[in-house]
């Protein structure tokens, strides 16, 4: 709570320097601390603006979209709705925000999301083996592979993203390597249905 | 599929209009369509030495009705917002304000000066609106007429009149005479005889005759009411020239000319003297010092006893442990809340979309449309900007603010692009119209507010379908309304079928505050 309290005081601050100066008595203050309009209280996810849970999310995960958003690598495919919702969100955004706001949401601590997805979570385990290669047989992540955790996320936007990537609405920028590789793996999930068992399985994971 | 209606059905469809009237009639009497209605005062109970505590959960307009309304009866209310200011959609843009869009804030640089002001919300009340303009009434803010309707505003299309703007009563005037001249000619006396007498036979004929203004024979051949040519004063006045029906029936725009104006849109319009917000200005003169501002809801947990709200202001995170709890927070923004919600609450709440409307304005270096006989009033483009408002305030002042592009139904094509693409496209868009517009206005300010602070979206949209409400919609608009436990009433526009209006969002307060009064009786009595 008090490295809540620090980074928050920081930001405040940091708010502060970023007023126009001539304007700086009468105009009202902003910072970047927007995430949790979007994204839920305490960053738990928003199915209502079909904004993923951040809580719990690895730093270096967040990081690299963030910079992908950013330098328009991820959400500009006219297709990705969701993705050019948060472009612009990120576009302004300096290293040193990143870094806050980065900070800020690792001090949310991970809550356990809702199942929302059906599918057949058996026939998506045997589908899963492909992607625990490089996700954790356990849906863990691996930060060496660049795979963030699947378990624990939103399964609402597990379904978004794996649709995205197959039609090539996210992930087919050149400098995106990780992205690619991971158009490159979605085409074995033929369809919705596909698509929605693996995520069941996922589901099944579990995290606490 | 489609069919031609032959002349005989026509005049059985003319008949069946009677019929409706008449059930309309009947309709009214069985209470099941509204009266004329009169601002009715609320009665609910003072509580005398009993304490209640309230939770209002965003600075809405109806936040704040719950707020003023429950405080006079002695609740102890707490008014939670999330952004730096109160009133939400009801947002008067004025010199130096911020307008907290996500991803793209921006400073007005309006000059200065009481009439230099944006409504980029809610922007005109029409005068059926009893219950929002008894609190006008009640709370002394100034109103003036907003013009809506203004038949020297102009029409522009590029498909038609080669792209040229046309005064909206060209427009009108050209399209009454030609619809006259087809009826009056499709109906012979024989034919009338059958469903009419003689006189009212005679009375339609005149009636479609001056509708239009037609000549001998019933001919259209054009029509002085669009005013001259030239002259008319010391001189005879040259008539204009008819418009082409051809060009008039090109595009979309002859429908608009003529019932773009009905409805709640429909004369006479009011707007409050210096900006929208001074609605929400008047409120807060009663109940400002119960809002906290940049004051988060996280967590809304409804139990037997009350509600426990948490909040997060000046980085602490508070709890509010209160009796009853109004939530104006936008659905789609409470489904991200922390919160124990029945299952069947929760779908109502992730079924309602986001409205998408968009708004923008221009500070005009010179009132050009007055020099254009205009004074208030809308142009109607057939283009993404869709519309030109001109300022009703401030005549034969220096500057004034000029709305630019409003676009009401699908406003995500403005909303996708850049903050100069937008300007760029309402520039291209007005230049149409007036051909100097580039040079004539100055500091853009855009309003997408699907992308706004603390609000994401503009209207509720309860409807999948346009026109019509399935009944599993209305099963779940009355399970959201409905409080939990009695405890935790969803109020805004939100939770009305006529979102978007703040009458809306006014009486979705009354109601919930009538349901609250009744349980509050049964309990003390």
């Amino acid at each position: 709570m008090i490295r809540k309290r620090l980074i928050i005081s920081f930001l405040i601050a940091l708010a502060g320097i970023s007023i126009p100066l001539q304007a700086a008595e009468e105009r009202e203050p902003f910072d970047d601390r927007y995430c949790t309009t979007c994204h839920g209280a305490d960053g738990r996810g928003n199915y209502g603006v079909q904004a993923p849970r951040l809580a719990g999310m690895e730093d270096w995960y967040l990081i690299r979209q963030l910079e992908n958003f950013r330098a328009g690598i991820r959400g500009v495919h006219p297709r990705d709705i969701e993705g050019i919702a948060m472009r612009p969100m990120a576009a302004k955004l300096t290293d040193e925000s990143i870094t806050d706001i980065v900070d800020w949401v690792g001090s949310w601590e991970y809550l356990p999301t809702e199942v929302t997805v059906e599918g057949d979570a058996a026939a998506g385990a045997q589908l899963y083996s492909q992607c625990a290669t490089c996700h954790g047989a356990d849906g863990q992540g691996n930060e060496a592979l660049g795979a963030p955790a699947l378990r624990g996320q939103n399964d609402w936007y597990l379904v978004t993203q794996l649709r995205n990537f197959k039609q090539g609405w996210r992930g087919s920028d050149a400098q995106d390597s990780y992205g690619q590789q991971m158009m490159a793996m979605v085409q074995m999930l033929a369809d919705d249905d596909t698509i929605n068992n693996v995520v069941s399985y996922i589901n099944t994971l579990g995290r606490n | 599929m489609t069919r031609l209606v032959t002349r005989r059905e026509f005049l059985n469809l003319l008949g069946a209009t009677g019929g409706t009237a008449a059930a309309l009639k009947a309709g009214t009497a069985l209470g099941l369509l509204p009266a004329t209605r009169s601002a009715k005062a609320l009665d609910l109970l003072a509580l005398g030495s009993n304490n209640k505590k309230v939770a209002i959960l965003g600075g809405g307009l109806s936040g704040l009705t719950v707020a003023h309304e429950l405080g006079k009866r002695g609740y102890d209310c707490t008014v939670l917002e999330a952004s730096h200011r109160c009133g939400g959609r009801i947002f008067t843009v004025r010199h130096g304000d911020l307008i907290d869009e996500i991803g793209n804030r921006q400073y007005c640089e309006f000059d200065d000066e009481p009439h230099m002001y944006f409504n980029a919300g809610a922007a005109r009340i029409p005068t059926s609106h009893k219950q929002l303009l008894a609190y006008c009434k009640e709370l002394e803010i100034e109103l003036e007429v907003f013009v809506g309707e203004n038949n020297n505003a102009y029409m522009q299309d590029d498909g038609s009149f080669d792209g040229k703007p046309v005064r909206a009563n060209d427009y009108k005037t050209n399209i009454r005479g030609f619809l006259s001249e087809m009826l009056a000619k499709s109906m012979s006396a024989q034919q009338m005889d059958e469903p009419f007498t003689d006189e009212e036979a005679e009375n339609l004929l005149g009636l479609i005759r001056s509708f239009g203004d037609l000549r001998e024979g019933d001919l259209y051949q054009g029509s002085t009411r669009t005013g001259y040519a030239s002259g008319g004063y010391l001189t005879h006045g040259v008539q204009k020239d008819m418009l082409a029906f051809r060009d008039l029936l090109a595009g979309p725009m002859a429908r608009t000319a003529m019932t773009a104006y009905e409805g709640d849109y429909g004369p006479c319009l009011l707007q409050p003297k210096g900006g929208m917000d001074n609605i929400i200005a008047g409120f807060l003169r009663k109940v400002g010092e119960q809002v906290k501002y940049r004051a988060m809801v996280a967590s809304i947990q409804v139990n037997n006893d009350g509600v426990n709200v948490a909040y997060d202001q000046d980085g602490e995170r508070h709890q509010l442990e209160v009796d009853y709890c109004f939530n104006c927070i936008p659905t789609h923004l409470t489904v991200g809340l922390d919160h124990n919600f029945p299952g069947d609450y929760v779908k109502a709440l992730k079924y309602v979309r986001r409205g998408e409307a968009y708004k923008a304005a221009f500070q005009a270096k010179e009132r050009f449309w007055e020099k254009e006989d205009i004074y208030g009033g809308i142009t109607r483009m057939n283009n993404r900007s869709s519309e030109i408002w001109y300022p009703p305030h401030g005549i034969h002042k220096e500057k004034g603010v000029v709305l630019g592009a409003y676009d009401f139904g699908g406003g995500m094509y403005h909303t996708m692009m850049s903050q100069e693409e937008r300007i760029e496209a309402h520039l291209r868009d007005g230049e149409k119209v007036h051909p100097n517009y580039r040079n004539l206005v100055e500091k853009p300010v855009t309003i997408a507010w699907h992308r706004m602070n603390h609000m994401l979206g503009c209207a509720a949209r309860w409807r999948r379908s346009f026109r019509t409400w399935t009944t599993e919609e209305e099963e779940m608009y009355h399970t959201l309304q409905a409080p939990v436990n009695g405890r935790h009433y969803v109020i805004g526009d939100q939770m009305s079928m006529h979102s978007a209006w703040m009458e809306s969002a006014v009486l979705s307060a009354h109601w919930a505050m009538e349901d609250l009064d009744q349980r509050v009786r049964a309990e003390l009595a």
